[in-house]
């Protein structure tokens, strides 16, 4: 089973939990439904999307309204300190959620009590609330981008608005070297897909493969496609792929469907979320 | 802000707030345990102190809420700043420049506006709980009707997203004169 844990942007919604429904424009948990904007309703509703191609199970989740304040955020820590081990799913995927390192740190010691350790992911402030606190080890894979790659690579900062100028002027020619920072001082997942215009995928530190086809300029300007990936991971590690294969599959998926939605800067992810499931069709491993 | 948060000495928020003096230091601790905030007085290591020698440990990813609480209150303070590092907010900006459309990137957060309406386009990086409430009350707005996000957010992300709308207006401002 895999677990979405993430906060939404309704203010007034309490800790929800259940299957995720999507049916192509809306999106549902407990008959609730949840605005497809950035953020961990696009990755729901990309999880949803994948699961359905690759017949496996719906999403389980946990949501929780957030408006930065963090009351939605402590919800969910709460949730998965007490449950984790009870429910002991497959996968855990963590999103947008208040980084608390003190917190994360009860939840990595709650997936350690699963009956079978989950494959934990993270990406957004899960992967900050991680790295922060000295426990990206314990985390199978990690989705940023360059500026977060260079958070990674920055062994003082605890979020990416406090990296040092240098790392943050990095480009992708120095990826390399951020990435053998941040594995050098454990600020890294065992597996990263670095998004940009060419997408990266690292194993200890080590670039396996790049994705650059096809090039869309533009999906680095709308919001959620970040998103996108970190859901179509879960729910492709959900029916059996191993951890390279979905994180090269989903970023082909999403550079596929920026096509199929002829994305400009102005295309919402809603669009790119509906362009999944043909886009998934083209992608083979 | 942590909602019923447990009193826990081993609280890391990885920021101190630095104050002149002790009245002050105490003042801040009541003003933000008040609405939920996890503080912690501690003593501020020596190459950070700047007035007291008490300083008000948070969770440094709440910045902006926090200051805009202080200032609300009336409350003074010498500085927030991050426990380790070089303690300086990211200040340098990188411009997209896509045929309609500007995107302005400051750390983590990029902002799209159309060139030619000055309406914001997209907003995305970033990873708080507070993007996505920000995300839906800035798009499709134009940069000139919206609420600054220092304003309305929380955290560090709403802070860059602050830093790439400033820069936006700025170059939409002055591409209109």
């Amino acid at each position: 089973m895999l677990l979405i844990c993430g906060t939404v942007p309704l203010i007034d919604l309490g800790l929800t939990i259940g299957e995720a429904k999507f049916d192509g424009e809306k999106l549902f948990i407990n008959n609730c439904e949840i605005p497809c904007t950035q953020g961990t309703a696009a990755l729901i509703s990309a999880a949803c999307v994948t699961a359905a191609y690759c017949k496996t199970s719906t999403p389980r989740v946990a949501v929780a309204g957030d408006n930065g304040s963090g009351k939605g955020s402590r919800l969910l820590y709460d949730y998965l300190i007490a449950n984790l081990a009870s429910v002991s799913p497959n996968i855990v995927l963590l999103h947008y959620i208040l980084p608390v390192m003190g917190l994360m740190k009860k939840v990595c010691a709650a997936a350690g009590k699963c009956s079978v350790k989950p494959v934990m992911i993270a990406d957004a402030s899960s992967m900050y609330a991680a790295k922060a606190a000295g426990l990206a080890p314990e985390f199978d894979i990690f989705t940023p981008d360059l500026c977060e790659m260079a958070f990674l690579a920055d062994a003082t900062a605890v979020h990416p608005a406090y990296i040092s100028h240098h790392l943050f002027s990095s480009e992708i020619a120095q990826a390399q070297e951020l990435i053998t920072a941040a594995y050098k001082q454990k600020s890294a997942a065992k597996t990263l897909l670095i998004k940009g215009a060419t997408d990266l995928v690292v194993e200890d530190s080590k670039i396996l493969c790049t994705i650059s086809e096809p090039n869309i300029p533009a999906l680095e300007a709308i919001g959620g496609t970040g998103d996108t990936i970190s859901g179509m991971i879960g729910a492709f590690i959900g029916s059996g792929m191993s951890h390279r294969e979905a994180v090269i599959a989903a970023a082909k998926a999403n550079r596929k469907a920026g096509a199929y939605a002829r994305a400009t800067p102005a295309t919402k992810i809603r669009q790119i979320v509906a362009a999944l499931p043909a886009s998934l069709k083209d992608v083979t491993i | 802000m942590i909602f019923n948060s447990n009193k826990n000495s081993r609280f890391e928020g990885g920021g101190l707030i630095l104050f002149q003096n002790v009245e002050e230091a105490i003042r801040a601790e009541k003003v933000l345990k008040s609405v939920n905030y996890e503080t912690r007085l501690v003593a501020p290591p020596p190459e950070l102190r700047k007035g007291c020698d008490l300083a008000l440990e948070i969770n440094i990813v709440e910045m902006t809420g926090v200051e805009r609480l202080l200032h609300q209150k009336e409350t003074s303070f010498v500085a927030i700043l991050p426990i380790k590092g070089a303690g300086e907010l990211l200040d340098v900006v990188k411009i997209k420049d896509f045929d309609d459309a500007c995107m302005v990137k400051a750390g983590n957060m990029k902002l799209t506006f159309d060139k030619k309406t000055g309406v914001i386009s997209n907003i995305s990086g970033g990873g708080c709980p507070d993007i996505p409430f920000l995300h839906i009350s800035m798009l499709d707005k134009k940069l000139t009707e919206v609420e600054r996000p220092k304003d309305k957010g929380y955290t560090l992300c709403a802070l860059m997203l602050d830093r790439a709308f400033t820069e936006s207006l700025e170059i939409w401002q002055r591409g209109n004169k």
